[in-house]
């Protein structure tokens, strides 16, 4: 009798979460469950967006450099400018944006719930969120890597030497999976904290040796590090890279038109960095002899005997969406070197985020 | 079943039959319970398919990832593993924090109603300083403000050589195990059972023939006695283990993490200060003229508290008490701001690692709901014991 109670109320508990769940995700359907939409998300994520005339976009606001508020409640950053290219390709206006603040074990939630349509938020790609996090990785942003940092007086020139140390590491990242197994074998402590501020504090205090998180992220913690406890140069980073960390968006699984359209938008600002299309030059290409170029732009192409047709790739988004991506974001290279560049405080050379050509990783899929 | 209008033509008709009506009325209410259940249930399976997210518990046994500090669990460990471990470290809270927060609460509690006024404003002071505060911004405030204000582990506190403190941890003399360990605990045990039934003796004998009871020297002398002379005959079975800081590593004692003593006193000073007004209320809830009798019979002010107040506020104190027992337990999940690796902690960490959250949060809230059943359960047992006898 009183089992029988019990097993009730936990029943009742756990499907009163799952109702929510669902309510939140009903947000984005717009034919309601068995509408003849793509098996999987309920309904077309670009009729809901258009519908809404904005994008829901999960997002990092701690994070200089990639997703951050600044001091005007401003969202900046290399992901935020993803979303705005995202939003000047579905609706030629990079401000249709909704930035949703996640923390790193909110963010597949908040995918998977439909309480944002797509996720870009300094995520790695990995195999286990692929296949048990119902999400869909995208064309990669940022080729990342984990690194360690520590206070500049410490005398840790490697990780090898962190015996018996304190470290402190996000919780919920790959960067505390990454951690455990570089620490197979030497021992240490490490210390979680879902949150970089209260990571800050005990580190500020000394109650850590080390601070381990992707490479740009240490940078860009570095860079903001305050004056009155040394600025920048009171830490190191640790010349290791110990783990590969591709960073990109990420959508549901189950609409492949909204999957595409996230991936195109991301391809399409690496290939006008390859054209050397730029915010400033992209409306001088009216006249250019280039049919690639006049393809990617969804400009005119006119043959032999004076016929014009407009290419379309069918991705659902208008044919010069590229065109309103790079007027709003720029390329590539504008959005890298704005954020995280050499010149800006992060400091962050290209390396393996070049394109192909330049010996990088970043080898854009023909637009044809 | 209502038929028989022939020897009884008073009896109404089935639609306004006062049982049947109840008897529908339950029916009703049942149906609408299990619709609203199954199309919940409906909900969920379907929607976690449409998303292609897993139903089951298999991933249960997959490798945990991440070291859990303090603990043996690492990459390899499965995932059921850590979650022990995250139960183990919620337990180590609650079995050190509801104690002590019953004693501080009862302290507060009587002190504020001293006639001492220096004594009663300060427990006054604690109780609305402490009841007024949400807990997890005590805890936050006492782990940034003094958890990581303690000094550095290179220039650790050293009190008396007996422990060791720095803003990563603390660590305090223990006991370590030495051969024959095992069986020096069994005896403890069955002398502790004998010391426990030999108080109840004396104590029955007292009542009965009023003869003096001598109830503590019996069973502290018994309890004295065989715990030293096991000690000799089992060679020194535990030895003081003193915890010395050997560069960065430490050896002997026992070791709790600046973040478990953060929640832990953080906690128990929010708790205690709830705790001390349930007991302020409960002495005041008992009547007057109980103390008037006591004072009539010349009793101490002391022996007034001991046998005619407490015993009687104590019966109304009980099952307010429980509920806070219960909040403690349920606060700790706050841990997970400074990072304490209990339960809930775990959980959300291993969401994070890409496991399915649904089946997680189910695990958790039985996690909570065994844990609040299990102390109310004890204490209601107690509750039992303690109530007035009527005969």
């Amino acid at each position: 009798m009183k089992r029988d109670r019990l097993t009730a109320l936990i029943a009742v508990t756990a499907l009163t979460i799952a109702a929510c769940t669902t309510a939140a995700g009903d947000t984005t359907t717009t034919g309601g469950p068995g509408a003849t939409g793509p098996v999987g998300g309920g309904g077309s994520v670009l009729a809901a967006v258009m519908d809404r005339g904005s994008i829901n976009c999960g997002v990092n606001n701690a994070v200089p450099g990639f997703g951050f508020v600044d001091a005007d409640g401003n969202h900046v950053g290399f992901d935020i400018d993803f979303c705005h290219a995202l939003a000047a390709a579905v609706f030629g206006d990079p401000d249709a944006v909704e930035f949703i603040d996640l923390t790193a074990e909110q963010r597949f939630t908040a995918l998977q719930s439909g309480e944002i349509d797509v996720l870009i938020r300094n995520t790695t790609w990995t195999s286990s969120r692929d296949g048990t996090l119902g999400a869909t990785f995208l064309t990669t942003t940022f080729y990342d890597g984990q690194g360690m940092m520590v206070r500049s007086d410490s005398g840790f020139t490697s990780i090898d030497d962190m015996a018996d140390t304190t470290i402190c590491v996000l919780s919920g990242t790959t960067t505390e999976l990454n951690l455990a197994t570089r620490m197979t074998g030497i021992g240490y402590t490490p210390s979680t904290f879902d949150d970089n501020g209260q990571i800050q504090a005990a580190f500020l205090e000394g109650a850590c040796d080390g601070w381990t998180s992707d490479k740009s992220q240490l940078a860009g913690v570095r860079s903001a590090w305050p004056e009155d406890d040394g600025g920048p140069e009171a830490l190191t980073i640790l010349d290791e890279t110990f783990s590969k960390e591709p960073l990109g968006p990420a959508v549901r699984d189950g609409d492949a038109q909204w999957a595409q359209i996230v991936d195109w938008v991301v391809i399409a600002t690496i290939q006008a960095e390859e054209f050397g299309i730029t915010q400033d030059n992209v409306n001088g290409f009216a006249d250019t002899e280039n049919n690639d170029i006049r393809r990617f732009l969804g400009l005119e192409i006119t043959d032999a005997e004076g016929n014009t047709s407009v290419f379309d790739a069918g991705l659902g988004l208008p044919a010069d969406f590229a065109a309103e991506v790079v007027a709003a974001v720029g390329n590539y290279a504008e959005i890298y070197d704005r954020n995280v560049g050499p010149d800006t405080p992060l400091g962050l050379e290209r390396g393996v985020n070049a394109l192909w050509t330049n010996g990088g990783l970043h080898y854009p899929p023909p637009h044809r | 079943m209502t038929a028989g209008t022939g020897h009884r033509p008073q009896h109404p008709p089935l639609w306004r039959d006062i049982r049947v009506l109840h008897a529908l009325a339950q029916i009703v209410a049942a149906a609408a319970v299990a619709v609203v259940v199954a199309v919940l249930w409906w909900n969920l399976t379907n929607n976690l398919r449409r998303a292609g997210l897993t139903t089951d518990f298999s991933f249960l046994t997959q490798p945990l990832g991440v070291d859990i500090a303090g603990s043996g669990a690492g990459p390899g460990t499965p995932i059921w593993r850590g979650l022990l471990v995250g139960v183990k470290n919620t337990f180590a809270l609650v079995v050190v924090g509801v104690p002590l927060l019953t004693i501080l609460g009862v302290v507060i509690g009587v002190g504020r109603l001293s006639t001492n006024w220096l004594v009663a404003r300060m427990c006054a002071f604690y109780v609305e300083m402490f009841r007024n505060l949400p807990p997890l911004l005590i805890i936050f405030s006492f782990f940034n403000a003094v958890v990581l204000r303690l000094p550095l582990l290179e220039d650790s506190w050293n009190p008396m050589g007996l422990a060791v403190v720095n803003n990563r941890f603390i660590a305090v003399t223990g006991f370590s195990a030495q051969p024959g360990f095992g069986v020096y605990w069994l005896i403890i045990g069955a002398t502790l059972l004998a010391a426990v039934w030999l108080w109840v003796w004396r104590t029955r004998r007292w009542e009965r023939t009023g003869s003096p009871h001598h109830r503590l020297a019996w069973s502290g002398g018994i309890l004295g006695a065989v715990t030293v002379i096991a000690f000799l005959v089992l060679d020194g079975p535990v030895a003081l283990s003193i915890p010395v800081l050997e560069g960065r590593v430490l050896e002997g004692g026992f070791r709790g993490l600046g973040s478990y003593f953060a929640v832990l006193v953080a906690l128990v000073l929010y708790t205690a200060s709830h705790v001390a007004e349930i007991v302020r209320g409960s002495i005041l809830a008992v009547p007057r003229g109980q103390t008037e009798a006591a004072n009539a019979l010349a009793l101490s002010p002391w022996q007034r508290l001991r046998y005619v107040i407490l015993p009687q506020a104590m019966r109304i104190a009980i099952p307010p008490t429980i509920s806070q027992f219960l909040n403690f337990t349920k606060n700790t999940s706050l841990a997970i701001a400074v990072g304490y690796a209990e339960i809930t902690r775990i959980v959300f960490q291993t969401i994070g690692n890409a496991q399915p959250a649904p089946q997680l949060v189910a695990v958790l809230m039985l996690a909570y709901l065994v844990f609040s059943l299990t102390i109310s359960a004890v204490v209601n047992i107690l509750n039992r014991r303690l109530r007035y006898v009527t005969t």
